[in-house]
């Protein structure tokens, strides 16, 4: 039966740039909303499993979209290798930050500050670094449609890739969570002090997380990049960290289907304010956006995610939390 | 040459203990509220931005000097205290610390679109108080406006001090930052306790809206760099005393106009939160702090 609802999700993931009728702009929004509905995904290994609250999805972005691009634009390198590049040297930085954080035992507010932080350090870094980014936005050269070099003028190019990239980062998580690693960073959630009596080498284990969920982030951003076919600082974007963490929130620590789940209805919903309302007044797409954030943390402090696991358990085709 | 960049060095010493001033006070009320009420407040950088914009609001409007804005600041922003209070923070109180972040990361977002909306993207800098002036001691220049907002933050800080030490609800207060469960059952109420303490810690974030007006415009995204900025000195001070609030400040203002006089100043958040990660990988649990 569970094949049956992957099949499912997979036609209907196929079937949209059919459903928004091609239309590019559509096209650009959709893949933007899988985009960031990826890094959601992702995050759920270090924030839903491992606990720690991290604001630093904006870093490893940017991190991706600059050196993605940069190797584009500078080397001529194919997209593609850009994407692994990119997430190796995104998964380097992480280890550089979160081996001395877990080591010194750095949790919750603090934790979440100093990721957050990482992002305005890497984003002013790259502004000074002039010979890698710099003020001026950096343009990838324009090929009409090269899938090799991973540029093409239709953005449904990109949807496709963007949807096969989240179908993958779910079915990672999801295997992830099945497995030792997974029960491990579980329990580390739930009791880091049991965890570490009875044996579980925390440190080993959140760093892992982090890794895999830093490198997917990257992926995202050198995608973005190619996409709109430039890069710049602004990339390192404090907003992407938040939007990341809440989302993942609001759809279900730990919860397997409701982060995706909530982060596309959500999304979808903000992006459908933002041309609506959005041209009236810059910024107030948002202000509902965060009234709903808020309204929904204060009486769902758990997320939607026991609610929609219950829902899915209603059909045959049930996927258990 | 060599006495040329002495001159400079004093100069942007005196500007970075005066700014540190200023910061001091940005960063207790957000002390105070995690010390006492043991609140996590993500929110707090936004609730700076929103009384720059209002001490700018004020000082077009009413005013037409900034110097006076403080008069509707303060009472404003312990009202708007009192009302997030009774809103969400009471709600939020008991809640594990995960949730506080993600409500209080929900009221973030809420109030920097709300900015954007009012008063959008561009920097909004209020008119020039007759303050504005400046006098020299010898080769150094002191600006009279940013003495004045030390000053201010400076006598604040002590009647703070004051009160924290020698009334019945400031000594309430230091105990619930010890042991909030013993406080409660000493007959304290602690609900009316969170409620005023909120409130007090809005006031001075009014109170250092307008300050900090004297140094730089306000932008929607200027919630996020005072934010990440008091943390910084609440991890650097710890939640112990007023006092290491001040010496953690006066260090993160030498650090910011240092790094904006000597280096680049689009540099200065590399230098200041570059510190603020180190600090925490030093010191957990801050240098005069009691957790």
């Amino acid at each position: 039966m569970k094949t049956y609802s992957a099949l499912g999700a997979a036609i209907a993931l196929a079937a949209v740039p059919f459903l928004v009728g091609l239309n590019e702009y559509y096209l650009f929004l959709v893949t933007l909303i899988l985009l960031y509905t990826t890094i959601v995904v992702a995050w759920q290994l270090i924030g839903g499993y491992g606990g720690q609250l991290d604001l630093g999805a904006g870093a490893y972005h940017g991190l991706g979209a600059v050196v993605t691009g940069f190797l584009m634009v500078n080397y001529g390198v194919s997209g593609w290798v850009g994407l692994l590049v990119s997430g190796a040297a995104a998964a380097g930085v992480a280890f550089l930050i979160g081996y001395p954080s877990f080591r010194l035992g750095l949790k919750e507010v603090w934790y979440a500050l100093s990721s957050l932080a990482l992002v305005l350090i890497l984003q002013k870094i790259f502004l000074l670094w002039t010979d890698v980014a710099g003020p001026l936005e950096r343009y990838i050269p324009y090929a009409e449609f090269d899938p090799v070099f991973m540029r093409a003028g239709t953005k449904i190019f990109y949807y496709y890739i963007t949807a096969a990239l989240l179908a993958s980062t779910f079915l990672i998580v999801s295997r992830i969570r099945r497995s030792k690693t997974g029960l491990y960073l579980i329990s580390i959630r739930e009791n880091e002090e049991a965890a570490e009596m009875l044996g579980v080498d925390v440190r080993r284990y959140k760093l892992q997380a982090l890794m895999i969920y830093s490198f997917i982030a990257a992926v995202t951003g050198g995608i973005y990049a190619s996409m709109v076919g430039f890069y710049h600082p602004t990339l390192f974007d404090s907003w992407i960290s938040i939007q990341t963490a809440t989302l993942a929130i609001v759809g279900g620590l730990g919860h397997l289907l409701g982060p995706p789940i909530v982060s596309i209805i959500l999304l979808t919903v903000q992006e459908y304010l933002r041309i609506t309302l959005g041209a009236v007044i810059i910024g107030l797409h948002q202000v509902i956006f965060g009234i709903i954030l808020v309204v929904i943390i204060m009486f769902k402090p758990d997320g939607l995610g026991p609610l929609i696991d219950s829902l899915a358990r209603r059909f045959p085709a049930s996927v258990r939390r | 040459m060599g006495a040329d960049f002495g001159v400079q060095l004093l100069q942007t010493i005196l500007f970075g203990v005066m700014l540190g001033g200023v910061y001091a006070l940005a960063a207790m009320g957000l002390a105070l509220l995690f010390g006492v009420a043991n609140l996590v407040n993500f929110a707090h950088g936004e609730y700076i931005m929103l009384a720059m914009y209002m001490a700018f609001v004020f000082s077009v409007t009413i005013f037409q000097d900034p110097v006076l804005t403080p008069l509707f600041n303060i009472p404003l922003f312990f009202a708007i205290g009192v009302i997030t209070y009774l809103g969400i923070f009471k709600r939020l109180i008991k809640a594990p610390p995960l949730s506080q972040i993600a409500a209080t990361v929900g009221v973030l977002v809420l109030l920097r679109n709300l900015a954007l909306a009012i008063w959008a993207a561009e920097p909004k800098a209020p008119p020039y108080t007759v303050f504005a002036t400046s006098f020299s001691i010898g080769p150094i220049i002191v600006p009279l406006d940013k003495l004045l907002a030390m000053a201010v933050s400076f006598v604040t800080l002590f009647l703070l001090n004051l009160f924290l030490e020698r009334t019945r609800l400031g000594v309430a207060m230091r105990a619930s930052a010890d042991d909030v469960e013993a406080v409660s059952l000493m007959g304290v109420d602690t609900n009316r306790l969170f409620l005023l303490t909120t409130g007090i810690s809005l006031a001075l974030v009014g109170l250092s809206g307008s300050l900090i007006m004297t140094y730089q415009a306000v932008t929607p995204t200027s919630g996020l760099l005072f934010g990440l900025l008091t943390w910084a000195i609440v991890a650097l001070a710890g939640l112990g005393t007023v006092k290491g609030i001040l010496i953690a400040s006066i260090i993160f203002g030498l650090a910011d106009s240092l790094a904006s006089g000597l280096w680049d100043p689009r540099g200065r958040e590399i230098v200041l939160y570059g510190l603020f990660i180190l600090i925490l990988w030093v010191r957990p649990k801050g240098l005069f702090g009691r957790r």
